[in-house]
């Protein structure tokens, strides 16, 4: 699974609709269930490892995983976005415990926790 | 029933990616009073192939280069054959377009004199992790109206004239009639036409971003757009399983290929035409050609790079594919102590790093009146990368503008609308009324198989031949059939049915393409093993074709090559 979704950390974005990670998903694979107010990875076989849904995450909820075929568990690689959104810090560690970081320039852009769709009334669901 | 939501509109940009953001912003810049949309199929802020972000701009003129040079580079590059007049006028726009979106906020690497640093002859460094959202923030800034998580089934046409297009909406479900004066393509090319390299939960770990599915090809070839060169198909060098860019560690840290015995076979067996810059195709047929004989695996030697290289490859990785640095992690790799194994990807139709796609004049207007193309969906002109899909976004806004002035709004039957429901919601309407129906999953394989067998995929080394392509062209031709009796359960899936639809007609034109062009021009990209050397008498020439809108039947024709910029076309 390329990405996967802590839902002891995921809080569903509150009341929003339309959570970041399942808009900024070019895939459309992320879904939220509304009846535990939690955001899954519906299609993991669809996922491109493109990582718009990790970075976007307020929770740091969604975890970077590769895919099992490629190597072991055990290592990681998380971003942590800086407060003035000028710089990513990312967390590394290899399956031997040896940890890295290393902060990268960027230009990190605000995102709403929801955002109402084009022509719809709030509510409306036919993505679950 | 299902409910309908009619737009209007002067411009419709079909894809907010690389060339329709561009192209919005443009447009309302030149020509505030014209009302400019853009349909999206996810959303605009992280949509198609920056959804990732970038870490270079590859097609760019660095200090003492000019058009000139760069058409002669381009050229060689392609092996002899590429629309001189299109390419000339991207490459006069790099620098248009590049300090553009510096000003909304791209970081790109300068020296204490303000210049861009160059990363290699035409390429440039940038921290575009964000690049996605910066160039949407400005189409939407600009006053672009964006409707996000559309999937467009297909364009609406009176005759010959293009007069907007139709989808549906992956979240509330509605139909989308939009009507337009003038229509931009700008969809982005064509993956999942091959099997992909790997299976399972990582089958959408591909080079391209497997979410392009052909949709703007393939509405254009049902509305009978003269389409170019789709036989160039494009075979990436990528690092193993990873599939992350290699350009990042032989530009960035010099690393040459090595087979394994440590030969730099470029340098050994293709120095007659340039070694390890060898035009790009040799780049991916020559590791093919050592793993086929059996001298792989192929590296790309970074031994011996300092720690700081490392890190600096590292950090280059994590501005757009973290992947290879997970990769790393998982598999105790120390890119400095080991060399970074490489391999080939399934092919792919794409107009930005071959030339796959409409045939445009230099307005990128296509044969379609009312109708335009930019970026991957443009044929004629590769090695766009992302400043040259800019820069045919800004030339298509241009033209589009000066057009209006003459085009007019034209009415569509509501019969041809009424047709385009059915198409659009079939497979919503086969769930539960047909037996049997097919998913969207089982027709991909179909197709992927079909490709993969007979129309030059990896398995055989990308090679092919007439009995081959006959196989494919007598398979393929059963699934158009077929993909009538696909079923969705619901919108997502509706999207994935449409997006196999879109692939099959993509193949069909592919296939005709292939097996037209009697030569091999591009080794591995189109290796004929019955015709294998090129061949400038008699192909020296474009590939195109027309599928006739009543008949169904791929027509293919031929256009002349025209040499613009005077030298040896097979020397940069």
């Amino acid at each position: 699974m390329p990405v996967w979704i802590d839902p002891d950390k995921c809080n569903g974005c509150n009341s929003s609709r339309q959570p970041p990670c399942l808009r900024m998903c070019p895939g459309d694979l992320i879904v939220k269930d509304h009846s535990v107010n939690k955001a899954y990875l519906k299609y993991p076989e669809d996922c491109w490892d493109c990582l718009p849904c990790v970075k976007v995450c307020p929770e740091e909820a969604i975890e970077f995983h590769l895919s099992y075929q490629f190597g072991s568990r055990g290592a990681k690689l998380a971003p942590h976005i800086h407060k003035d959104r000028d710089f990513i810090t990312w967390e590394a560690e290899d399956i031997r415990g040896k940890k890295e970081t290393f902060t990268i320039r960027t230009k990190v852009m605000k995102i709403a926790l929801d955002e109402k769709v084009e022509d719809s009334e709030q509510g409306l669901d036919f993505s679950i | 029933m299902i409910e309908r939501q009619t737009i209007e509109t002067d411009i419709l940009i079909i894809g907010g990616g690389t060339a329709g953001c561009m192209a919005a912003v443009e447009a309302k810049e030149r020509f505030p009073e014209y009302k400019v949309t853009i349909l999206e199929k996810a959303h605009i802020d992280r949509s198609g192939c920056l959804a990732g972000g970038m870490n270079a701009i590859n097609a760019y003129l660095n200090k003492g280069e000019t058009p000139e040079s760069f058409v002669r580079y381009v050229r060689s590059d392609s092996c002899g054959l590429i629309r001189e007049d299109l390419v000339k006028s991207m490459s006069e726009l790099f620098e248009y377009c590049v300090k553009k979106v510096e000003k909304w906020g791209l970081p790109i690497l300068s020296d204490e004199n303000g210049e861009y640093v160059p990363r290699g002859r035409w390429n440039i460094k940038i921290n575009g992790e964000s690049l996605k959202p910066i160039l949407s923030k400005a189409a939407r800034s600009a006053g672009a109206k964006v409707y996000n998580w559309i999937t467009v089934t297909n364009l609406l046409t009176e005759g010959d004239r293009v007069t907007g297009a139709v989808g549906f909406s992956l979240r509330n479900g509605k139909f989308y009639v939009v009507h337009a004066k003038a229509v931009l393509i700008a969809t982005g090319g064509a993956a999942g036409l091959y099997r992909p390299n790997n299976a399972g939960d990582a089958s959408h770990k591909t080079w391209y971003s497997p979410y392009n599915t052909g949709a703007g090809y393939a509405m254009g070839i049902r509305a009978g757009a003269e389409m170019t060169s789709y036989e160039m198909r494009y075979v990436a060098l990528r690092t193993k399983d990873a599939i992350a860019p290699t350009g990042t560690i032989a530009l960035g840290a010099g690393a040459p290929q090595v087979n394994s015995k440590g030969e730099r076979f470029m340098v050994s067996r293709y120095a007659d035409i340039g070694g390890d810059g060898a035009p790009t195709p040799y780049r991916a047929h020559g590791p093919i050609q050592e793993i086929k004989e059996g001298r792989g695996p192929v590296y790309l030697d970074t031994r011996g790079i300092s720690p700081e290289k490392v890190a600096d490859l590292k950090k280059a990785y994590l501005d757009m594919y973290p992947s290879q640095v997970l990769y790393w992690l998982a598999n105790d790799i120390d890119p400095g102590a080991e060399p970074v194994e490489v391999q080939t990807t399934e092919p792919y139709i794409v107009g930005g790093h071959c030339q796959a796609g409409y045939w445009v004049d230099v307005d990128r207007r296509t044969t379609l009146k009312g109708l335009y193309a930019a970026g991957d969906v443009a044929g004629g002109a590769p090695f766009k990368f992302v400043s040259g899909c800019w820069a045919e976004g800004v030339l298509a806004a241009r033209s589009m503008g000066e057009d209006l002035k003459t085009l007019d709004r034209v009415i569509v039957s509501d019969a041809q609308i009424d047709a385009e429901v059915r198409h659009a919601f079939r497979p919503f309407e086969n769930h539960g009324t047909i037996r049997h129906g097919i998913k969207s999953a089982e027709l991909e394989s179909r197709l992927q198989k079909i490709m993969e067998q007979y129309a030059g995929g990896a398995s055989t080394y990308y090679e092919m031949n007439e009995q081959m392509l006959a196989i494919a062209r007598k398979k393929l031709a059963i699934l158009p059939q077929e993909a009538e009796s696909l079923v969705a359960e619901d919108l997502h899936q509706l999207m994935k049915a449409h997006e196999v639809i879109d692939r099959i007609d993509v193949a069909q034109v592919l296939v005709e393409h292939m097996a037209y062009r009697k030569e091999t021009r591009w080794p591995t990209y189109h290796t004929r093993t019955d015709y294998p050397e090129r061949d400038d008498v008699n192909w020296l020439k474009f590939v195109n074709s027309v599928r006739d809108r009543r008949s169904g039947k791929i027509e293919l024709t031929t256009r002349p090559y025209e040499q613009i910029v005077p030298g040896d076309r097979y020397k940069a």
